[in-house]
């Protein structure tokens, strides 16, 4: 039987960040178990912005490690992942929204962020393409922005393959072995594998995998979907959301728009399946906000599915109850964006036991049983 | 130069050119049945843009599927030539690369 020191469970952004990030703290005894391939879960499906602008102070820290790591991710890892800091344009249509974007920005800038606050006449006058009409105010930092989801996810994949960790594709988890309180091991559907240490990094999947150790992780799954335009010359350099307008928008390096919304409806479970009621109700209000659109067209539709928790804040960390099981899971929607940073915290935590670039106890599974949750406004 | 087909065993083509449309500034003759495409291709123009890197680009699928044909329709980039139909005073530039949207205060 195979040994490893971890094994992880997810081959997304997340998994894959967790085994980069491990073996470049030099630990490769490392296997990644992916149950389809790479980036065909939520990663390869989301919209792909990078942002730190956060309401939650332990995100925006968390936000500005990753964008350390996202600068030199091509240093790294050795692979162009198309990212670009164009900026995030935060917009605000209610007076609420725009009462708690100057509170947010105030926070902001405490950490050390650079943000602006824009009228609409100064976002009409920098980007005349927006309709500003019933836009209370923006803030916009420039060194967010957005890269390719794929690229990055296959950009970890390939340099912690390199470094010497295993990745199994097609390679679907069926259970997790734990004998008095510890993991020893994982069963497969390619065989069976001994390990210290089991990362549930599953996403969508990652309430059943963590019932596989015994341990229950407060998540939900739900759909969420995009639609991607043809090609146009690159004119729209920032990213775009709104979370009373409910929508964001880039565009991608060669030049397609990719937007999305959420939608309060939506029943909980895995579902992939795409809707007419998006696409007209996201070209509807899109074309209004964004006048240009009216003469675009449309390509294709998809969907990927949220991991929310309670919070709408990511569960990282090792368990207490069950040595050796730890689980980066419940992203809700800004697992992208926070992967190099939750991967190099989780990978310190666990080879040495912890963090030393960013705290991550915030995020440990135990605020629920605590009570200490701070809801996350940020997010569409 | 006139390309139409004038006799053809099975079709019969109707209709006289009674529209005037603009190719790149220059006044064109149209019958009001033409696409932009078939227009375009009976007054001798073959390329209708040119891509990022310079190569010529022009009808191919004609039945609006591979983006060969796009063109410029009074401003609106991405237009495909061979499933619009033209119309009186039309103004159709050739689209080099990717097409430019258009926003208010550029109309």
């Amino acid at each position: 039987m195979k040994e490893y020191r971890v094994c992880i469970i997810g081959g997304g952004i997340i998994g894959t960040s967790i085994a980069f990030h491990l073996a470049k703290l030099g630990e490769r005894r490392v296997a990644v178990f992916e149950r389809s391939y790479i980036s065909s879960g939520a990663t390869g499906r989301c919209g792909g912005g990078i942002r730190q602008q956060w309401s939650a102070r332990m995100n925006v820290r968390l936000a500005m490690r990753s964008v350390k790591l996202f600068e030199r991710f091509e240093k790294d890892a050795g692979f162009d992942i198309e990212y670009r800091q164009g900026g995030y344009l935060l917009m605000a249509f209610t007076e609420e929204e725009a009462e708690r974007f100057e509170r947010n920005v105030k926070m902001q800038r405490e950490e050390g962020l650079d943000v602006e606050i824009l009228s609409p006449k100064m976002v009409k006058e920098r980007y005349p393409f927006i309709n500003t009409e019933n836009l209370i105010l923006a803030t916009f930092c420039q060194t967010d922005g957005h890269a390719n989801p794929h690229l990055a996810n296959f950009g970890y994949a390939f340099a912690a393959r390199r470094l010497g960790v295993d990745i199994y594709t097609h390679a679907e988890v069926k259970d997790i072995i734990v004998q008095n309180g510890s993991v020893m091991g994982i069963e497969s559907s390619i065989g069976s594998f001994k390990c210290d240490v089991v990362v549930n990094a599953a996403g969508a999947w990652s309430k059943e995998v963590g019932k596989m150790a015994g341990i229950d992780i407060p998540t939900t799954s739900y759909r969420h979907q995009i639609f991607v335009t043809e090609s146009l010359r690159d004119f729209f350099p920032f990213m775009a959301i709104s979370f009373d307008g409910n929508f964001y928008i880039r565009q991608t390096k060669h030049g397609q728009m990719i937007m999305g919304q959420g939608d309060p409806n939506e029943k909980p479970g895995v579902n992939r399946n795409v809707t007419y009621e998006f696409l007209k109700s996201m070209s509807e209000k899109m074309t209004k906000i964004f006048p240009f659109l009216e003469n675009v067209r449309i390509l294709r539709q998809w969907a990927g599915c949220y991991n929310m928790s309670p919070d709408a804040q990511p569960i990282v960390g090792c368990s207490k109850k069950v040595n050796g099981f730890c689980y980066a899971a419940g992203f809700s929607g800004h697992g992208f964006m926070l992967a190099p940073a939750v991967g190099e915290a989780l990978a310190e935590l666990i080879i040495k036991g912890s963090t030393e670039h960013v705290d991550i106890s915030f995020l440990d599974i135990d605020r629920f049983e605590k009570g200490e949750v701070e809801i996350e406004g940020n997010v569409v | 130069m006139d390309r139409r087909i004038k006799s053809h065993p099975i079709l019969e083509f109707e209709g006289e050119e009674t529209v005037t449309f603009y190719f790149e500034g220059t006044p064109l003759r149209a019958k009001p049945s033409d696409t932009i495409a078939s227009a375009l291709i009976a007054n001798g123009i073959d390329i209708f843009g040119w891509t990022e890197k310079g190569r010529a680009r022009g009808f191919f699928c004609a039945i609006g599927k591979c983006s060969s044909c796009l063109v410029v329709v009074n401003g609106t980039p991405n237009i495909r030539a061979c499933i619009t139909k033209v119309k009186e005073g039309m103004k159709v530039e050739r689209q080099i690369g990717r097409g430019m949207p258009l926003w208010e205060e550029k109309q």
